[in-house]
């Protein structure tokens, strides 16, 4: 019974994980960079939840207010920073995006300092299903989750716009030889991505304390999750981030508290060495 | 002043150092480690639990190299058959390991309480003020070494080759290059590099903790490189004191901006390094000292 609530407990966590997951894992698959702004961006999007919750006290509303603010820094950061760079190396990509995602964090200790702050919800009893205690509040952040990810893939697979990022994250000569304009399917892109790295902003600044350095934390398990689901697969991300999140969770009696984060890094290693290609992926060979 | 000039000049040292690592393998094999930090601490705390245990100083220093260079290979060759930037999250990863272990193993690095009392050589013979100048030389000049070295090494073959590698992987292993190999090793001097830099470093504060070793430091060596000059390396020593003068002559700026906290300045001085890493990437890649790529010798 312990380890089931352990499991439900992780569900939650690994919502957060998952959707960082997936931000990285759609920029990765259709720019061809990690990210490394990712958790940053989701510092954002926890902190602009965490101003505009006092005002109205909903949740939803929080979430899409962080979600907007959000889909805006990651498309300034497309326009101003990325898209400047398209042709040249991944390493100088990927550096920029430390520089974006330093930027970030440094605006954010600026504005809000470095004391933890905290989403003051207010406290309720638990459901209790079968022996299993749910909380009310993790129903309500799962739901959001929930909503964001319906919308992500709703977005992928029933507009055009979507199917285009697919086509460019398969081949992207093929796709522009078909007509697609790049420019248009990549700036949708950023906005997907942003929105869904703040949307999981905001449940982990829920779940946890809001500070600067909380997004920065989560690269490493996003990082893991993308890899373990298999680059440029979303629901390879949303899979992988589930499974890192309830293993981490029923992993806390073993490894203890502290070593949660050093948990997806081993399985990381481990997908690397052994199925590269992640849960359902494809492999990024070296070219 | 002039103690605190003579400081500055130090921890420049050890940042070119760093810098100097890292321009070796993205410069010259176009990897990055953004663990650069990781193995920073690495070095550091190899040094300090080595020479803690009585061993000479010496010993340590070349532990902590042994010890960085394991870790680099242990890195490379997790990711061997895949994409480069697949290197470059695990070295993430890596440094974050690094960061839990020196945090929460009490037993071995005394958690966030640190590791104070390492050995200062030649401190006791010099006194304060001598084994300030005595130390700054010596790391100077070890810079120095490692700069020739490296710039020697770039006009050699290997670096010839290890830039073919960096510009085209199938085209160099098509010529008969041993990509993999010169990667890995390239990798493994690269991190022993960043711990010899560590011990330097644990040695001159006598004091480490976990808190010495924020990813901050990572993002002031990439500036460093970055605006130096990639590919070259007088570019990544030149960038390391440029910015390691920049930071502590902002260090005074505070008593010129009353109305800002002392944290609120902090972080406008991280914005304008993540800012400059920006701008130098996007309107001058090629830095203060471009790249010189020296032809072949006729033979």
């Amino acid at each position: 019974m312990y380890f089931a609530q352990l499991a439900v407990n992780g569900l939650v966590q690994g919502l957060v994980i998952s959707l960082a997951a997936m931000s990285i894992t759609l920029v990765f698959g259709i720019v061809r960079f990690p990210n490394a702004a990712t958790g940053d961006v989701m510092t954002v999007g926890a902190f602009s939840g965490l101003v505009v919750y006092p005002m109205t006290g909903s949740l939803l509303a929080s979430g899409i207010f962080a979600v907007i603010v959000t889909a805006a820094v990651a498309l300034i950061s497309h326009l101003l920073v990325f898209r400047r760079l398209a042709g040249r190396s991944v390493v100088a990509l990927l550096v920029a995006s430390i520089g974006v995602g330093f930027v970030l964090r440094s605006i954010m200790g600026l504005v809000f300092g470095h004391q933890p702050m905290v989403f003051s919800m207010p406290l309720s009893r638990p459901y209790r299903i079968g022996g299993l205690a749910i909380n009310p509040l993790d129903l309500q952040l799962a739901l959001l989750a929930a909503v964001m990810l319906a919308l992500a893939f709703a977005v992928l697979h029933l507009t055009p716009i979507g199917r285009q990022m697919r086509a460019v994250a398969d081949n992207p000569s093929l796709a522009r030889v078909s007509g697609i304009r790049s420019g248009r399917v990549l700036a949708a892109l950023w906005v997907l991505a942003g929105a869904i790295a703040g949307a999981g902003g905001v449940m982990l600044g829920v779940k946890t304390v809001v500070n600067p350095e909380m997004g920065w934390d989560m690269l490493m398990p996003a990082f893991a999750a993308a890899i373990f689901g298999g680059i440029g697969s979303p629901a390879g991300a949303l899979l992988a981030g589930l499974i890192l999140g309830v293993v981490q969770e029923m992993s806390t009696p073993f490894v203890g508290f502290t070593y949660k984060i050093a948990l997806s890094f081993a399985i990381m290693l481990v997908v690397l060495l052994r199925r590269p290609t992640g849960l359902l992926g494809r492999i990024e060979g070296v070219r | 002043m002039l103690a605190y000039l003579i400081f500055a000049l130090t921890i420049g040292g050890i940042y070119a150092l760093l810098a100097l690592s890292l321009n070796l393998i993205w410069g010259g094999i176009g990897l990055v480690n953004l663990g650069l930090v990781g193995f920073f601490a690495l070095g550091a705390y190899a040094s300090a639990l080595l020479t803690g245990a009585g061993l000479p100083v010496l010993f340590g220093w070349g532990g902590a190299i042994v010890v960085g260079a394991i870790a680099g290979l242990v890195v490379t060759l997790a990711t061997t058959r895949l994409r480069d930037d697949y290197l470059a999250i695990v070295t993430l990863g890596l440094a974050e390991v690094i960061r839990l272990v020196a945090l929460n193993e009490r037993w071995l690095t005394n958690g966030s309480d640190g590791i104070s009392g390492i050995q200062a050589p030649m401190k006791s013979a010099l006194g304060n003020q001598g084994f300030n100048l005595f130390y700054l030389a010596l790391v100077s000049v070890i810079v120095l070494v490692v700069w020739l070295a490296l710039r020697r090494l770039d006009r050699s073959p290997y670096g010839r080759a290890m830039k073919a590698i960096r510009e085209d992987q199938e085209l160099a292993g098509f010529a008969g290059k041993n990509v993999l190999g010169f990667k890995v090793q390239a990798f493994a001097v690269s991190a022993a590099l960043a711990g010899l830099a560590g011990a330097l470093y644990a040695h001159f504060q006598s004091y480490i903790s976990p808190d010495h070793f924020q990813p901050l430091i990572t993002i002031y060596i990439f500036l460093a490189v970055a605006a130096g000059g990639v590919g070259r390396p007088a570019g990544g020593v030149l960038g390391a004191y440029v910015v390691v003068f920049f930071l502590e002559l902002t260090r005074f700026l505070p008593d010129l901006v009353p109305w800002l906290a002392p944290a609120q300045f902090a972080a406008c001085r991280e914005i304008l390094v993540g800012l400059s890493l920006i701008l130098v990437l996007r309107f001058r890649p090629q830095g203060l000292l471009p790249e010189q790529i020296v032809p072949a010798p006729k033979s």
